[in-house]
Order: C-alpha cells, then structure tokens, then sequence
C-alpha cells in the first residue's frame, strides 16, 4: 500500500497509480468466446469475437497477453485529438479538461502492451510527452504563488501522476512557510507594514451560487448556502415592467 | 525535547554565538583567552548556542547578533536573496534563525529568514524539478540543510517519475521465493 515502498508517508510511487489506473475502463475487441466475468468491480463480457466490449484495463492488459483481444485505444489518445489538446495546453495558462485524471498511466500501459492498436505509435507518444511537459511547466508556475500569506493555489484538471510528483516537495515547502511566518517570530507590526492591500481580499464574498436569470437576464444570486438565510427570492429586477405582467 | 535525538538539532545548537556578561562569573574556564578562571562584567566570549541559551534565561548574558544575520548578509538577501551562498554562513540558516530570534533583541530576523526563503523557494521549485543530476552540485553549494531536504524531495520525486517512465522491470522476484532458489 502507499508509504511501504518509499518513507514519505503520503506518497504514492508511479507503480503504485499505475496499479490504480489499471481499473480505468477500456474498450476491447475480444477473439475468444468466452461467457460474463462476475468481478468485484462489476459484470464485465460475456466476450464476442469481433464484437466489442468493456473491461478494466488490467483484464484488457492480461487478455491481450494471451492474444486474446485487441485493445481499442481511448478517444483522447488518437493523432488529432492530442494534437488539439497540446495546442490548447500552449494557448492558455489554464490546464485542459480534456484527458482523464491517469492519462499518463494509461497511456504507458498502452504503450507497453498493446503498441500494435494504437495508429501512429510514435507521434502518440511524443505529443503525449510534449502535453505532460507544458502542463507541468503551468503547474510550476502556479506554484511559484506560494509565499507565506498565499497558502493555498487552485489549480484545475491536475491529474494524478502530476500531483504525485510534486507533493512531497510542496508539503515541505508549506510547512517551512508555516515555521517562518508563525507570529512569535514576525512581530505583529511589522506584519501589518509589510502588508500591502490587497483589493482582492476586500472584495465581498459571494456565497452561495450566482447565476445568470435567463429571464430578465440578470446576475445574482438565486439562492445562498448561508444558513441564517436559505433562500434569496429572486425578483426579475432588470426585467422591463410592461412585459412583466 | 522531541527534539532531543535529532542529530541536526544537536548539531544546530553547537553553533557558537558572541554574548556579553552582565555578570560576573568566577572559576569557569570558558574564555580560552583570560588568564585567570574569573570573568569580568562586560567581556565578550563565543560560547555554544546551548550554554548561551541557558545563560541568558538566568539573565547573566546578553546575546548579539551572530555574525550569519549580519548587515551584510541581510543586503544581500535583500538584493538577490536566490544567489546569496547561505552554506558557508550556517549551515542550518533556517533553523538556526528560529531558535535564535526569540534571545537576541533584534526583532528582524524573523523577517529576514522569511523574506529569503520566499525568493530561494521559487528558485528550489524550478531547479529541483528540472535540473539534471550533473548540474546540481553547483546549485547545492549555496543551500542550506534545510533547503537541501526541500530539493532532494523534489529530485527524488522525479527521478523515482522518471524511472517508471522509462521502464525496467516490470515484474519483481519477491525476496522469499529468491531465497527458495538456493536450494
């Protein structure tokens, strides 16, 4: 299990999310008849020749061993479709929700055991590299914000092999942060000259949800979380009065 | 005292310091330099962070700044905080900060370790994660110990990535069923 095979306690080795990526399920075309597997997991066949079906990536994997199937490689693993997402990871700062959370597991796996099924193996590969080295630069530098009062960075659609590699260096880079910006060390006003106005933290908190009205076409809230007051009415304030009848 | 088996804790507390007495002491044998075992009101000696800790709390010293959050230093810092060679002044510049802003007077020191590990983290984040191995030691030598933990974190994080990636065994004889061979 995770820890055992490194002395980082919260760290997964690449191994380890391989091992759970392997229950991602994948589509395959099997050439053996073979009746339903009850598994844990779910149901999966009963198998075809030539028909397709759905199975884990591990039973995938162990089937193709044999010779058994062909693995039909994901919709996001194909020539064009990585060639779109590798531009739109260079458009924006932002990354793409276009590949699942263990894309880099899978697609390895992939590579490993069924390099036969996947059409042009080699540019696959290397656009699959280029998107896992942009996407990592982004995440370097949405991690460069930390600075002791920033103790918190959202970053969106971060998949798992990602967020494996940097964990052990940010926890430690937190927890320094905390050392160094504890209040018995920093005196108070010097904490307070050293702080510069931020306009962003002045900003009324919306809680809840806003939502655009499709009828009157205006934005507030609908309803809010808070709990001394569970609904707002929305009143159609923006909407023109003489169609308001 | 969790603290206690620590060897680097040790370590950080043999750091010498400079301290005033503000008493006198007499048959101790810590100023090398005296003749005699007395030592006067107002006369300097280095002494181990340790025992100049204890003195203090019993208000017989006064400790100052340790050379390593000098002025100097501090400019620095202050003009290229991810070039400053924090190595050769402490090795446990971090740690050592912490443990002595609390018994000096100088409340900056907390600012200073801060504001320098702000500007050297971006500096680790980027090169631990990037940097081959055979570029690394001229980075190293300006870290300090506890920077150093942050980098080999990150390094070993992305090698151990690295590895996987470019395969190698893919299946593992466990050591029981190697042992069964021998016989």
């Amino acid at each position: 299990m995770a820890g055992q095979s490194n002395h980082e306690p919260s760290l997964f080795s690449a191994e380890e999310l391989e091992f759970i990526a392997e229950d991602e399920i994948v589509d395959i075309v099997p050439n053996i008849k073979m009746g339903p597997l009850n598994l844990i997991s779910g149901d999966f066949g009963p198998f075809t020749p030539q028909i397709v079906t759905q199975a884990p990536l591990w039973l995938a994997i162990a089937l193709k061993k044999r010779g058994k199937c062909s693995i039909c490689p994901p919709q996001w693993m194909s020539d064009e479709k990585l060639t779109q997402v590798l531009e739109a990871e260079r458009q924006s700062q932002e990354i793409s929700d276009q590949l699942p959370f263990h894309y880099v597991e899978i697609s390895r796996l992939l590579f490993d055991h069924a390099p036969d099924n996947i059409h042009e193996i080699y540019k696959v590969r290397s656009l699959i590299e280029d998107i896992r080295n942009v996407r990592f630069h982004k995440v370097q530098t949405d991690l460069e914000a930390f600075n002791g009062r920033t103790i918190a960075v959202k970053i969106k659609n971060l998949s798992a092999m990602e967020v494996n590699i940097v964990r052990p260096f940010i926890g430690r880079a937190l927890q320094a942060f905390l050392k160094h910006d504890s209040p018995e060390l920093i005196p108070d006003p010097e904490r307070v000259s050293d702080r510069t106005p931020h306009v962003v933290n002045n900003a009324p908190r919306v809680t809840g949800l806003t939502k655009v009205c499709k009828k009157c076409l205006s934005m507030e809230s609908l309803y809010s979380t808070s709990v001394d007051e569970p609904y707002t009415v929305h009143t159609h304030s923006n909407f023109p009065k003489t169609l308001n009848r | 005292m969790a603290k206690y088996y620590d060897i680097d804790d040790i370590s950080i507390e043999e750091e010498h310091v400079l301290v005033t007495f503000q008493k006198a002491a007499s048959g101790v044998g810590i100023d090398p330099g005296s003749e005699s075992d007395f030592i006067e009101t107002g006369s300097k000696v280095e002494l181990p962070f340790w025992l100049a800790h204890e003195l203090k709390l019993r208000q017989a010293v006064s400790v100052n700044v340790p050379s390593c959050f000098n002025q100097k230093t501090r400019s620095e810092i202050q003009a290229d905080a991810a070039g400053v060679n924090l190595r050769s002044r402490c090795p446990f510049f971090y740690e050592f900060g912490c443990k002595i802003a609390p018994i000096v007077d100088d409340r900056k020191i907390g600012i200073v370790l801060l504001s320098a590990f702000k500007s050297r983290y971006k500096e680790i984040l980027t090169k631990a994660h990037s940097v081959a191995f055979a570029a690394r030691s001229k980075f190293w030598n300006i870290l300090t110990n506890e920077e150093i933990n942050l980098y080999e974190a990150a390094q070993s994080a992305m090698t151990s990535f690295k590895k996987w990636r470019m395969g190698g065994p893919r299946f593992q004889i466990a050591s029981v069923l190697r042992k069964r061979k021998m016989y």
